[in-house]
């Protein structure tokens, strides 16, 4: 294919970076060049015989390609390729390890919202939603592509700095016999047994349970 | 115990150690997978993916799957670093108690083998045996999480 003598050093660190299956191409600029530096990235899919060109990452000059569309089958694994040109020479190929969407990926904390009564705290909670091809498109909890996702759920009180922890499967949550008139904050984290995966905890949303009338 | 997943196979319900095993995986996956240069041939998910099995055929399918790994994967997949032997023949524990229980099952005529998974697990052998024996084992250890992930 005409490829130009390639004894450019080779780009260095090709991994993914997967976030809620938004999967993306990173890497580092070969050592020792500066600006200039051109890439183009390839793909595919484990098993199958072909490499596939991504154009819209032909002759960039920025580190990353979102694979996103290309891996979003995470029934499949895949490898990725990087090269480098600059000035008529070019690296070599290097490729990622196997990249398995489904135990690769990183899951963000789920969303929570709250409500209170005098004596009790009402905890909804939202897995984050698969990587989407299009904003239109069909939207896919991660509940639904991990079954035996559960909810770790922190709950603070404010005045006495007690805490208590929580796992739940289903995505509700009711704390009872609470004290009224007090702060209380709630954060939460996914944990997904096998494949082993778990979100960062999110962050603290508080609320106060409303006072007590009779007093 | 703890870690321990009950799988509904057909009619055959086993427990196995799933937390256990996919630890030990992750562990080695890396080292295992850097051995396998083949990029073009996978022996469990193409041109076939387990995940096209039909439910019917999945007791059947599960039941060949665990002969296979202990039968002709796990004893050709010796390597020179002894931590990862270590977590092979810790997975190959698991996958022999599951072979013994789905054995058994099997035995008992409730885990019936169809046109279907018959084919499939003949484009296994296939698979593997397009390779030397030491690929072939190598390949099929480096994806035991695509059979894992099937399982779930």
């Amino acid at each position: 294919s005409g490829e130009l003598y390639c004894s450019l050093p080779n780009p260095r660190n090709v991994h993914f970076e997967s976030i809620n299956m938004k999967n993306v191409l990173h890497w580092s600029a070969p050592e020792g060049t500066g600006d200039g530096v051109l890439y183009k990235v390839k793909y595919s899919v484990y098993g199958v015989g072909k490499w596939i060109r991504k154009p819209e990452c032909r002759n960039i000059n920025r580190t990353w390609c979102d694979l996103s569309s290309e891996t979003s089958d995470y029934e499949e694994q895949y490898y990725a390729s990087v090269k480098a040109f600059l000035n008529g020479m070019c690296s070599d190929w290097m490729e990622t390890t196997r990249f398995n969407p489904l135990t690769d990926t990183k899951i963000d904390p789920p969303m929570i919202s709250i409500s209170s009564t005098e004596k009790s705290i009402s905890i909804i909670l939202t897995a984050p939603e698969k990587w989407n091809r299009s904003p239109e498109g069909e939207s896919v909890s991660l509940l639904q592509v991990y079954p035996g996702l559960q909810y770790n759920v922190s709950v603070l009180n404010k005045k006495t700095k007690k805490r208590w922890f929580f796992s739940v499967s289903n995505n509700t949550l009711v704390v009872p016999w609470l004290e009224p008139g007090t702060a209380y904050c709630v954060s939460a984290q996914i944990h997904v047994t096998t494949p082993l995966l778990h979100s960062g905890f999110s962050k603290e949303y508080c609320i106060a349970t409303l006072k007590d009338k009779t007093a | 115990t703890a870690g321990n997943t009950i799988f509904h196979f057909g009619p055959c319900r086993i427990s196995m150690s799933m937390t256990e095993v996919r630890a030990g995986f992750t562990a080695i996956k890396a080292n295992i997978q850097a051995r396998d240069p083949i990029r073009t041939l996978s022996i469990l998910s193409h041109p076939h993916s387990l995940h096209k099995v039909k439910s019917s055929d999945r007791c059947c399918i599960a039941h060949h799957l665990f002969n296979f790994y202990v039968d002709k994967v796990f004893k050709h997949c010796k390597t020179e670093d002894s931590y990862v032997n270590r977590k092979i023949s810790s997975i190959a524990n698991s996958f022999l108690s599951m072979k013994r229980k789905l054995g058994q099952c099997h035995e008992q005529n409730k885990c019936m083998c169809g046109q279907e998974s018959a084919e499939k697990f003949k484009q296994i052998l296939a698979n593997y045996k397009g390779l030397n024996v030491t690929s072939a084992a190598i390949k099929s250890l480096g994806e035991l999480d695509i059979l894992l992930d099937w399982m779930e």
